[in-house]
């Protein structure tokens, strides 16, 4: 699905540049759940940017479903990133004024040929988020949680291979975060391709795999043998509020 | 599809912000409105001047009596002007087809029975009809024999028709101009507007003898129609008049005339004049608000792009390319435009029909105007859109997003 060989990204030129990924090499293979750790500074943003095509590596070579997008234009990444990556971000990007629905349609507009199913599929990836009965609710009508929940169905209204969400519990409280990587597990179980980049020990432990990034580098990549489940720790923390 | 889906966004974005919709296209407003009246202007004046060309006759050249500049007609105390120089031209000169020499007097009352009114009472000859192309409507016209004969008789314009005998056939009645009856033998063709905007149906016809012997008491002519056999020679005769009437007249080189040629070239410079300015004004109006407007709206869209910069990224994370970006924010301005543009014609339109209430400009909408607006709100939005879609295209989405 992905695969990265020493991708380099340096800000800036001569004197003043500042190398920010210095040689990062991976394979991520289809339907894994991978947890992308590093504190702030390391370059998991910058990594998270050059994966999603939202900007360009200094250097190396990115296959992304066997394609090099190294040497891709503008409206060739563009493309991809509309029909192959589903982004889910810490701030939502919900626009305002607009309801679920909307919301979740977005990607369609830029896609090739609009979807004869359209509302059907906005519908079923509001079900598959658990907000089945928010459809005509504005972002601003909607809590923390359930504005990411949404952000998450516009990431799979185009049935993409790959969804990439950066820090995406950081703008919630515990239980709508647990709430949100509970979607992502499922969505795991559903067999799809699942990239989260947190600072967050505790956000990772529910990935199956976590890269570490320390300076531009890999420092450490791991399989997480028993991963932490949302829904378990939901429950727990039902029990707690009612005793 | 994609383009018209991408424009459609463009679109939503004006509907949600209505207030920012309007300030964006009132400038393309006003100026589109000013421009349908500007060029409605021109198009009434061109209309005006052809109807006036049209009427004062396309192939006549007046002499009129007294010096001076251009129209307003002839000087009614100037008496040099007399039968003997409509003589010698008609002898001395090629290329007249008719010519007709007339006596006349403005403001003379006239009454029948209890009916009154004012009118220009022209003495002429048989021939007046065939210069003026302009023959009785009803009963005849001046005749030969009228002339021999001092005959009291007069044929009346449709104005003084209307006036003096609303109701029955004037011809065989009588009227009083001064205090000579005046047997009415027929009603004239319509005319309409002179070339000095005067009433030409305002007037009365009478034999040139009995004018110049019974009524005005005169021996001098006001002016000399003349019409030639063709457009070509107007320049030729003109020429070939002023020159005998120099010799005849014994006028030198740097004296002043004491008559005037005016002909349809005179007419038409005259009916244009009065309503340059305006127009230039107006124009220079026109121009200025869609200048205006356009760099308002683009204050306006380069605003819109500060505030949408996170909407920007997004809409490049799911996969708008920088040409989708650039498309959405030129719909925007062109719709703007656009609809500044419907807006502005409307109100012109809606000018066009108040203001010939409040003044005597002619005015006539027509499709060149519109295709002209459309042009101009198309230039504006496309001109003005450009630099704020160019600049939405041109964000770095990473940082657009942070």
């Amino acid at each position: 699905m992905i695969e990265l060989n020493d991708i380099t990204r340096t800000y800036g030129n001569g004197a003043a540049a500042t190398p920010v990924l210095k040689g990062i090499s991976f394979t991520i293979d289809g339907g894994e759940y991978v947890a992308i750790m590093g504190t702030s500074g390391t370059g998991k943003s910058t990594l998270m940017n050059v994966l999603g095509l939202l900007d360009r590596a200094s250097g190396g070579r990115y296959l992304l479903d066997g394609t090099d997008v190294t040497e891709l234009d503008d409206k060739q990444l563009s493309r991809l990133r509309n029909k192959k990556l589903g982004f889910v971000f810490q701030q939502f990007h919900l626009l305002e004024r607009t309801s679920a629905r909307k919301n979740v349609l977005l990607p369609l507009i830029y896609a090739k040929e609009y979807p004869d199913d359209a509302d059907e599929r906005a519908q079923q990836a509001l079900v598959t988020v658990g907000l089945a009965d928010r459809v005509d609710y504005r972002p601003n009508e909607l809590s923390g949680g359930q504005q990411q929940r949404v952000a998450i169905a516009r990431a799979l209204i185009n049935d993409p291979e790959l969804i990439l969400a950066d820090e995406p519990t950081g703008n919630l409280d515990r239980r709508s975060g647990l709430e949100v990587l509970d979607v992502f597990k499922r969505l795991h179980e559903q067999g799809r391709t699942i990239l989260v980049v947190s600072h967050d020990q505790a956000v990772a432990e529910h990935a199956n795999r976590v890269i570490v990034l320390e300076d531009g580098r890999v420092a450490e990549d791991r399989r997480v043998g028993q991963p932490r489940s949302a829904r378990a720790e939901l429950e727990q923390l039902k029990l707690e509020a009612q005793s | 599809m994609r383009m018209l889906r991408i424009a459609g966004v463009g679109i939503e974005a004006l509907a949600a912000h209505k207030l920012r919709t309007f300030l964006m296209m009132s400038g393309t407003l006003v100026g589109v409105a000013a421009l349908t009246v500007v060029m409605a202007m021109g198009k009434g004046t061109e209309r005006k001047i052809m109807e006036r060309v049209e009427n004062f006759g396309p192939r006549a050249i007046m002499l009129v009596a007294g010096g001076g500049k251009d129209v307003p007609g002839p000087d009614l105390t100037t008496t040099t002007l007399t039968l003997r120089d409509a003589e010698a031209i008609r002898q001395n000169i090629g290329g007249i087809e008719a010519i007709a020499p007339a006596a006349m007097q403005r403001h003379m009352p006239i009454k029948a029975g209890a009916a009154q009114t004012q009118a220009v009472i022209f003495a002429c000859e048989s021939n007046w009809h065939h210069a003026w192309d302009w023959y009785a409507q009803l009963g005849e016209g001046i005749t030969d024999d009228d002339n021999a004969m001092l005959a009291r008789v007069c044929v009346i314009g449709q104005t003084v028709r209307e006036e003096l005998f609303p109701d029955t056939d004037p011809v065989g009645q009588y009227l009083h101009v001064g205090n000579v009856r005046f047997k009415v033998k027929g009603v004239l063709q319509k005319r309409g507007t002179s070339p000095m905007g005067t009433d030409f149906d305002n007037r009365l016809l009478i034999p040139l003898t009995t004018g110049m012997r019974r009524l005005f008491n005169q021996d001098h002519l006001s002016y000399i129609r003349i019409k030639v056999a063709d457009v070509s020679q107007l320049g030729a005769v003109t020429r070939d008049v002023r020159q005998l009437l120099h010799q005849r007249h014994r006028i030198g080189p740097a004296e002043e005339d004491d008559f005037r040629l005016i002909s349809a070239e005179i007419i038409a410079r005259f009916a244009a004049g009065s309503s340059r300015t305006l127009s230039i004004l107006l124009a220079v109006l026109a121009g200025l608000s869609l200048l205006v407007g356009g760099v308002v709206l683009m204050n306006i869209l380069l605003i819109a792009v500060k505030e949408r910069t996170k909407e920007i990224g997004l809409r490049r994370a799911i996969g708008a390319s920088q040409p989708d970006v650039f498309a959405q924010f030129l719909a925007e301005s062109l719709t703007v435009t656009l609809w500044g543009m419907v807006v502005g014609v409307l109100v012109g339109w809606g000018l066009c029909t108040v203001l010939p209430r409040f003044t005597p400009m002619p005015l006539v909408i027509s499709w060149e105007s519109i295709a002209l607006a459309a042009g101009a709100a198309v230039v504006v939005g496309t001109f003005f859109g450009i630099q704020p879609a160019r600049r939405a295209a041109r964000l770095n989405p990473v940082e657009a997003l942070r």
